[in-house]
């Protein structure tokens, strides 16, 4: 396999941007784009408010080219890694204005008073502008979802979430749809090499495929790198533990693992496809897929998530894992020689730990289309509703006839160390009809039937309470959607 | 004229531009401090040893408390906070050691190399164990009038309750930052992110064993403060010069965000108990109430913090008999501080919660028991320490905004809906606020202010209050550009600096506009004055004869005789003249506020000025099975007397309001049984997001009610409309007793996360059968 050398290139707003780690002192291939940054006098606009992508201070927007689009995406700068831009365009603040005329989302939170102290405020700008370049005259819905990831504690948002509504009225006109054809060719002409990167450089190897090929042929050649598909967990690591991260594969920009098909039984998922993405095809075809992930992380996040992602840190908490039990999802696994399946409650096999092979990548989520009649919904109990994590999720699939339970299925998260079926209360159900009364009764043995833990999100008392009542809130639902 | 300048760096802060502490290289010699803290929360230190981290390639120095060259003490009011913790730590997070690196790779990787033996000690980790051991960190403090005991006797009902209100975490965007820069000898530059440079640069001089005038301290802006940057921005000054001072290289301390919520201070979290008696149509006899509170484990600004809570624990309420204690316990958790409200909150939440129930005994509505309780206007008008409530505003905040938000109207509506819905109830409240303006330490309602004027006609003005996004420098620009008749344009806030103006208070107590605004009147009343006469000879020189002096009149950039105006100097030409003709162009002024005084023995006095006034009507929704709820709707009336600003004005109320949100709703701090904060970053800590906010939010201004006395007839706006957020606080309440037919008093406290809700839920059910039973 060929490989290139230790440098990646990018556009750092308008200026080709190439990095050669060997010659950098100063930066590591894991460095983050926050970091790159801020490390530089004239890009401090960028801002550090957590260092784990829950606040938004550090907000730039991505252009990447998607098909023949240029398509703009807000991120978390302190979840990126600095190999993860190759190919791509870095948007920061100071770039937006042009010369001395602030541009139409800057303006607008300037006439809306949407800074106080400022420290949010370049990060809030950054989000505005992706919504301003992918929404015109955008929905209160669409305008608060692009704000979820941006932490603001003196405002209130009100005034933000003014100013967005004024920026984003009318046509998008401003120097970047002019410079649009522009910015386009200079990234084909970026991303025409698919040669993957191995940088090795500061005690770090950092490989980065661009085809499915190159990726099972790394992962075989150094079956101990960690997998990043996003790094929106995997980063943590680095930013919270200040754990030293010596062997990266970085699968997040493989074309190939990004898609959403349907035959006629299935839906087939890449597994490089983003949450973002993900939530816009599950939008009227996995309605509780849907509904889980509009309240999965923030934009930002969903931006670089990926569902194989989620599925491959498996953790006891992760969002669509106790649906995707529901749903009787199963794993595609390919190795550079093999390809196999496996069932997402197989392949989960304790707390963040999965039945995956050295050589194996997760390559694909199927999903059966559910059956006319099968009743599938998702829940998410957390302290805050939105860009937190749950306390207690479920995944709920329901199929009766003639008002009799033929199967059930109850998926948890957040009950225990890793997402878990309830399978006294199903067995409980089965074969009995749908009714208050018999739900009544489960309910006291789902209460019963995990041991959960008592942390910072909440005690085991309200856990078991709440995993509870999910039953009843199911039933309630459902009424009238039984057959 | 009335100004509505924009914030003063908004083009800045949109641009990415404005720079604050953590953006400074100012050298490329520049050194990163990281500070070491205690894992425990009480121990003995038996042994440091750091021999291998500093011979790390790139660690510069480790400090231990026996490097402090000055006194090893930082606390602001009582000395009972030491720098660098000696042979005992109290508290998970408290400093030991110090270390200046190249970088913070570095740093981090010498903090692994220390070697710490500790002999773990008992720790006191709850405030129930604290005032079980009475471990009080200053002696009790006390309001009474009348007789509570024996008005409680004679009252027709009467109960009994207490309430946990909880801790908050700041969670300022820019944590705490420093960068301490040597000079020549002893001097030290410090860049803070502080709310109080004057005692920055005190604690600084303090540490280093130097007098205050080798010290600088400069603030140009902090990302957000809160209070959180009133006494405890000191210490990362302090660290960071003790690093500068060792090294002789510029060092910048930046904390990250899970060691500045492990390391600060919150807001205290109380246990408060109460008897409350009250006759059958709801009017309050009598009120006992012990406050007591979690000072951590040093003073700080604990006692004035208690005082607060005293002084509102009667918020807009007249009660004729009243006791009133507090005290504050001592623990092994850092030392709680300053927070909006600083203690207003916690006093007021139990007179709330207890009206709330009073009006649920005697099936009332709420607001009404309300009304029926606020002070009077002519006769009981008396707060418990003896200062009269004039110039009350409750009641036409009270007519308007019961009107404007429809509140009885959507109370029917609200019941129609709870019988509907099983599964999901609404609840509404409203809530007024009284809050009292100014510093209770009588001494420090104090301000200065610096006024230069440069040849050009431009003008610099220097305040001692601090820009921490409330846009207090928007507002004094305003105050400036009027009372210089000059456009603002011409008018520059400098970054606040010791040197410019000395001996300043902490911008806090929402006094920044009130104090400074005044002190920059004054010093501008000063260079008019001196102008005056160069202006009279200019224009006499123009053929006017016989200008006086008291017809002067500066505007639009001139000056001029308001009895003939026709002829107008441009102020660049009266400045160059003044110049020319040897007059000084710089002038400082002055503000003390008038009368206040308090007597801590007697629990009596004057100890504010006036009283801001606000309320709210909140309402939201339910989900009986989950505890989660929404925000439907708030209506929001506030009094900011003749507004100085109404934009920044408004900024100051939502994002009070919404600030209190998320004390009351999501905003729970968690320790363990070690004393180890479970919530130490945004993963589980949870501020509300854009999401969190109202759906329906109406936010306005109770116009043509000017303030006497104070500057262009404002109040002060920074704190008060936090506790706004009681209307949300005591909805959810609302919507938990629908669940009970409002036949039962749920259990409540504060924050009301959807766990307390629930629980409480279930309480209620568990109660209602037990009630069916019988």
């Amino acid at each position: 396999m060929k490989k290139t050398g230790n440098s990646i290139r990018f556009l750092l707003n308008d200026s080709l941007t190439e990095i050669d780690f060997t010659q950098n002192p100063g930066l590591k291939p894991t460095t983050t784009v926050l970091n790159y940054l801020r490390s530089m006098p004239f890009y401090k606009g960028v801002k550090e408010g957590c260092a784990e992508g829950d606040c938004g201070a550090c907000t730039v927007v991505i252009a990447e080219k998607s098909g023949d689009r240029l398509v703009y995406k807000s991120i978390d700068s302190c979840l990126v890694f600095l190999p993860m831009l190759h190919g791509k365009q870095l948007l920061t603040v100071e770039h937006l204005a042009d010369g001395e005329a602030l541009h139409p989302v800057q303006k607008a939170m300037v006439d809306q008073n949407g800074s106080q102290c400022g420290y949010c405020t370049p990060g809030i700008v950054m989000s505005l502008f992706g919504l301003s370049k992918n929404h015109r005259d955008p929905s209160m819905e669409v305008v608060k979802d692009a704000l979820t990831g941006n932490l603001c504690r003196c405002t209130g948002y009100r005034p933000i979430v003014d100013a967005a509504h004024v920026c984003c009225k009318g046509e998008d006109h401003d120097k970047f749809s002019e410079n649009k054809d522009e910015v386009s060719g200079k990234l084909d002409e970026l991303c025409r090499d698919k040669t993957p990167l191995s940088i090795i450089s500061h005690q770090q190897r950092y490989l980065k495929p661009l085809t499915l090929t190159d990726a099972l042929a790394f992962r075989k050649e150094f079956p101990s790198a960690v997998i990043v598909s996003g790094a929106t967990d995997v980063a943590l690591r680095q930013t919270k533990k200040k754990e030293f991260l010596p062997e990266m594969l970085d699968i997040s920009d493989i074309a190939e693992l990004k898609y959403f098909k349907e035959d006629n039984h299935t839906y087939s998922i890449g597994s490089g496809l983003h949450i973002e993405d993900l939530r816009h095809h599950a939008d009227g075809k996995l309605p509780a897929m849907k509904h889980m992930l509009d309240i999965f992380g923030s934009l930002q996040i969903r931006n670089l998530a990926t569902i194989g992602g989620n599925i491959g840190s498996a953790s006891p908490i992760g969002d669509t894992l106790p649906l995707l039990i529901a749903y009787k999802a199963s794993i595609k696994l390919q190795s550079h020689k093999n390809e196999r399946f496996s069932s997402i409650e197989d392949f989960i096999t304790g707390y963040r730990s999965i039945d995956l092979f050295p050589d194996e990548l997760i390559t694909e989520v199927q999903i059966p289309i559910p059956a006319i009649g099968r009743i599938i919904k998702s829940y998410k109990v957390s302290r805050r509703k939105d860009l937190d994590i749950s306390t207690v999720s479920g995944g709920f699939s329901l199929l009766t006839e003639n008002g009799t339970i033929k199967e059930i299925i109850l998926a948890f998260g957040g009950m225990a160390a890793q997402p878990i079926r309830a399978f006294k209360t199903e067995n409980f159900l089965t074969g009995k009809p749908w009714t208050e009364a018999v739900i009544v009764e489960a309910m006291e043995i789902l209460f019963k039937e995990f041991k959960p833990w008592s942390d910072a999100r909440a005690e085991v008392g309200y856990r078991n309470l709440v995993a509870r009542n999910l039953l009843l809130k199911f039933y309630e639902e459902s009424k009238g959607q039984v057959l | 004229m009335k100004s509505n300048l924009k914030h003063d760096s908004a083009i800045r802060h949109v641009s990415g531009q404005s720079v604050y502490v953590n953006d400074l290289q100012l050298s490329p010699m520049q050194l990163i401090g990281r500070v070491v803290y205690s894992p425990l929360a009480h121990a003995r230190i038996k042994s440091i040893d750091y021999t291998e981290a500093l011979n790390l390639k790139g660690v510069e120095t480790i400090l231990t408390f026996q490097d402090i060259p000055g006194a090893n003490q930082m606390g602001p009011v009582v000395h009972d906070e030491p720098c660098l913790a000696e042979y005992e730590v109290f508290f998970v997070g408290q400093a030991i050691a110090l270390i200046a690196a190249e970088n913070e790779e570095v740093a981090v990787e010498a903090e692994r190399l220390i070697r710490f033996d500790f002999e773990e000690l008992d720790a006191t980790l709850t405030l129930k164990d604290a005032i079980k051991k009475n471990l009080l960190i200053a002696p009790q403090r006390s309001i009474a009038n009348g007789d509570a005991d024996e008005a409680l006797k004679n009252a027709p009902f009467s109960f009994e309750g207490e309430l946990e209100t909880g801790a908050q975490e700041h969670w300022y965007l820019e944590t705490q930052s420093a960068l301490a820069i040597p000079g020549e000898g002893r001097e030290m530059l410090i860049h803070a992110s502080s709310q109080n440079p004057a005692e920055t640069q005190a604690i600084v001089a303090e540490v280093l064993g130097v007098s205050k005038n080798e010290i600088d301290v400069e603030v140009k802006r902090m990302g957000g403060a809160f209070g959180g940057k009133e006494t405890q921005a000191n210490h990362v000054a302090a660290w960071a010069a003790l690093l500068a001072n060792a090294t002789r290289k510029p060092v910048l301390i930046h904390l990250f965000r899970d060691d500045d919520q492990k390391i600060t201070g919150k807001r205290h979290r109380f246990l408060s108990k109460y008897s409350i008696g009250f006759n059958e149509i709801g009017k309050i006899l009598a009120y006992k109430v012990e406050l007591n509170s979690d000072a951590g484990s040093s003073t700080d600004l604990s006692m004035a913090i208690l005082e607060r809570a005293l002084f509102h624990a009667e918020n807009a309420y007249f009660i004729p008999d009243i006791s009133i204690i507090g005290r504050a316990y001592k623990t092994n958790l850092p030392s709680n501080t300053a927070f909006r409200g600083f203690g207003g909150p916690q006093g007021m939440a139990v007179i709330e919660n207890a009206i709330d129930r009073i009006a649920r005994f005697l099936k009332k509505d709420a607001a009404e028991v309300r009304n029926l309780n606020f002070y009077g206007l002519e006769s009981e008008n008396q707060t418990p320490y003896g200062k009269l409530v004039e110039h009350n505003r409750l009641y036409v905040l009270f007519d308007r905004l019961t009107a404007c938000s429809d509140y009885f109207t959507r109370r029917k509506e609200i019941d129609h809906f709870n019988n509907e819905n099983k599964y999901r109830k609404r609840g509404i409240a409203m809530t007024p606020v009284k809050f009292g303006i100014s510093f209770t330490t009588a001494f420090l309602n104090q301000a200065g202010a610096l006024v230069n004027i440069y040849k050009d006609g431009t003008i610099q003005v220097n305040h001692g209050g601090t820009e921490m996004g409330q846009g207090l420098h928007a507002k004094m620009l305003g105050v400036a550009a009027t009372e210089m008749g000059i456009s603002p344009e011409f008018i520059k806030i400098s970054a606040t600096n010791t040197s410019k103006v000395p001996n300043t208070s902490a911008t806090a107590a929402s006094s920044g506009s009130d104090l400074n605004g005044m002190a920059i009147k004054n010093a501008i009343a000063v260079l008019k004055n001196r102008l005056k006469k160069i202006a009279m000879d200019l224009l006499e020189k123009k053929g006017l004869q016989d200008v006086e002096s008291c017809d002067i009149e500066f505007a639009e950039n001139q000056v001029f005789d308001l009895l003939r105006p026709e002829v107008k100097i441009p102020f660049p030409e009266l400045i160059n003249s003044a110049y020319l003709s040897q007059v000084s162009l710089s002038a400082t002024g002055y503000y003390k506020t008038p009368g206040i005084y308090y007597d801590k023995e007697a629990g009596k006095g004057n100890p504010f000025y006036y009283f801001a006034y606000g309320m709210a009507v909140s309402e939201v929704e339910a989900d009986v099975l989950t505890g989660e709820y929404k925000l439907l709707r708030t209506d929001i009336l506030h009094d900011v007397g003749d507004s100085l600003n109404e934009d920044i004005d408004i900024g100051q109320i939502e994002g009070g309001f919404i600030q209190g949100v998320g004390w009351c709703t999501t905003e729970e701090i968690k320790w363990d049984n070690k004393g180890r904060l479970l919530t130490h970053s945004p993963d589980t800590y949870k501020i509300p997001t854009v999401n969190d906010i109202p759906h329906t939010l109406n936010v306005d201004l109770l116009r043509d009610y000017p303030n006497e006395g104070t500057i262009r007839k404002s109040k002060a706006v920074g704190e008060p409309p936090l506790m706004l957020a009681f209307s949300v606080w005591l909805a959810i309440k609302d919507a938990i007793s629908a669940v009970g037919g409002h036949r039962v008093e749920p259990l409540f406290s504060l924050p009301a996360t959807a766990e307390v809700v629930l629980t409480s839920i279930e309480e209620i059910k568990t109660k209602l059968k037990g009630l069916n039973n019988d």
